[in-house]
């Protein structure tokens, strides 16, 4: 009897077997640091598209204008080539910061208050946790040489995964509030979908389509239900099979039907966080031709 | 939550170094959990947090409306706007933004239609909390 109460004793509970794996999810995983690699340069190409033609040096040749043109080039492109790759992901979530708060808010520059930029200032500030310093750059490029000269082993394209697992946490937050703030008559009874479809493209006359309303009820619902699921399933690899498709589809709809800049870019490109960084590992593997289909090693 | 990551136990920091982890990642994560609670929860607006009620305010205030004139014997037959006016379809009042902007509207319209004239308006307005109807086609505008 008394051994097995100590037997009961000695195994943890539920809640702690839970906050024991949460804690290995969270700030205690290791694995390959490619899929930080790659959204490393991911984010410098989407801050380029978003801002590059407005911050060109001539647009704002203001003191401060012409300090945030210089400071976004740099750090833009310190992060592309991944050279102090962490230093330059901060320095580059600072600038778009700078951008947000000050230029948007401050100033009143109001396209630049979007969600889009903040998300895209946040990304880069989140990549700085990865270890993206460590694949598919400068940095990588003059360990390799340094190592090579020093007859030490190769430097290991792996790290902890905790800027990941934020970007994650980051990203369910986003739709789970999104989700809520439409979970609403107004938007369930189609009409908000009605009012932002006739603001960009009828108009004052209502569309003439059979089935329009309906077709807005439907919507409705449809994204709320998705932005729910994308928020609680994505995290999840049996429920994220299912889920990524719809997800990127969502987005790409957005993307082409109306004015979300570079949100669904940003969004699209984040969902690498959700995947086994070492399942991108062996895609990434895969396409250099260094593996076969079966993931076996093709010989050099 | 459920990825198998790759265990490599040997470069695993432990204790300190992972408690000083977790206690960061609890704290940009509550970071970003408060923003939206901020605003949602508690109704409070500012510019530092992010709420993600994205496009929660586009396409508010634009008017649903359609206009029609009546006829001597009492039918009422739709009225195209951009014709009436001789304006390109889909230019000026394409997209009616606000009560003040259907106000204008109606007293071109009601201008060019001339004197007795008799225009009925159909309009409702996108609100937060859904459509408001605003006029209905039983007055006579032109007469107000």
């Amino acid at each position: 009897m008394s051994a097995l109460s100590d037997t009961a004793k000695a195994r943890p509970s539920f809640a702690q077997s839970l906050a024991a794996r949460f804690v290995d999810w969270a700030v205690n995983s290791y694995g390959s640091s490619r899929s930080s690699g790659l959204l490393r340069i991911g984010i410098a190409l989407l801050f380029w598209s978003r801002w590059a033609g407005e911050l060109l040096l001539y647009m704002n040749q203001s003191v401060i204008g012409l300090l945030v043109s210089v400071n976004f080039f740099v750090a833009t492109s310190l992060l592309f080539i991944g050279y102090h790759s962490r230093i330059a992901a901060i320095w580059t979530g600072a600038v778009g910061l700078t951008i947000y708060y000050y230029f948007g808010h401050e100033l009143g520059r109001e396209p630049w208050t979007h969600h889009h930029t903040y998300l895209l200032a946040i990304a880069a500030l989140l990549v700085a946790l990865t270890p993206c310093e460590r694949s598919y750059s400068l940095d990588r490029y003059l360990a390799v040489g340094r190592a090579r000269r020093t007859s030490e082993p190769l430097p290991l394209e792996r790290g902890n995964l905790w800027g990941l697992r934020l970007i994650v946490v980051q990203l369910s937050v986003l739709y789970c509030f999104a989700a809520l703030d439409k979970t609403n008559f107004a938007f369930l009874s189609g009409a908000r979908l009605e009012h932002i479809f006739m603001w960009f493209y009828s108009g004052s006359d209502y569309p003439a389509l059979p089935g329009f309303h309906a077709l807005a009820v439907a919507m409705a619902w449809t994204v709320v239900l998705l932005e729910y699921a994308l928020a609680f399933g994505l995290p999840f690899r049996r429920a994220r099979r299912y889920l990524i498709w719809p997800g990127i589809a969502f987005h790409v709809v957005l993307y082409v039907a109306l004015p979300v800049y570079t949100f669904s870019a940003t969004m699209i490109l984040l969902y690498l966080a959700y995947f086994d960084a070492d399942a991108v590992d062996k895609v990434t593997e895969r396409l250099h031709g260094r593996t076969d289909l079966e993931g076996k090693k093709i010989p050099p | 939550m459920t990825d198998a990551v790759s265990t490599d136990l040997s470069a695993r920091p432990v204790g300190s170094a992972v408690r000083l982890r977790l206690v960061l990642f609890m704290a940009i994560a509550a970071f970003m959990v408060t923003g939206p609670v901020i605003e949602q929860g508690f109704g409070a607006r500012t510019a530092f947090w992010r709420s993600w009620t994205m496009f929660s305010a586009i396409g508010l205030g634009v008017i649903d409306a359609s206009f029609a004139a009546e006829q001597p014997d009492g039918t009422l037959v739709p009225l195209d706007r951009f014709a009436t006016l001789g304006l390109r379809p889909g230019g000026k009042y394409k997209r009616i933004e606000d009560t003040k902007e259907l106000t204008a509207l109606v007293l071109e319209l009601c201008a060019k239609l001339g004197p007795g004239a008799d225009l009925r308006v159909t309009a409702r307005q996108a609100t937060r909390e859904g459509w408001q109807v605003i006029s209905t086609d039983e007055r006579n505008v032109c007469a107000l």
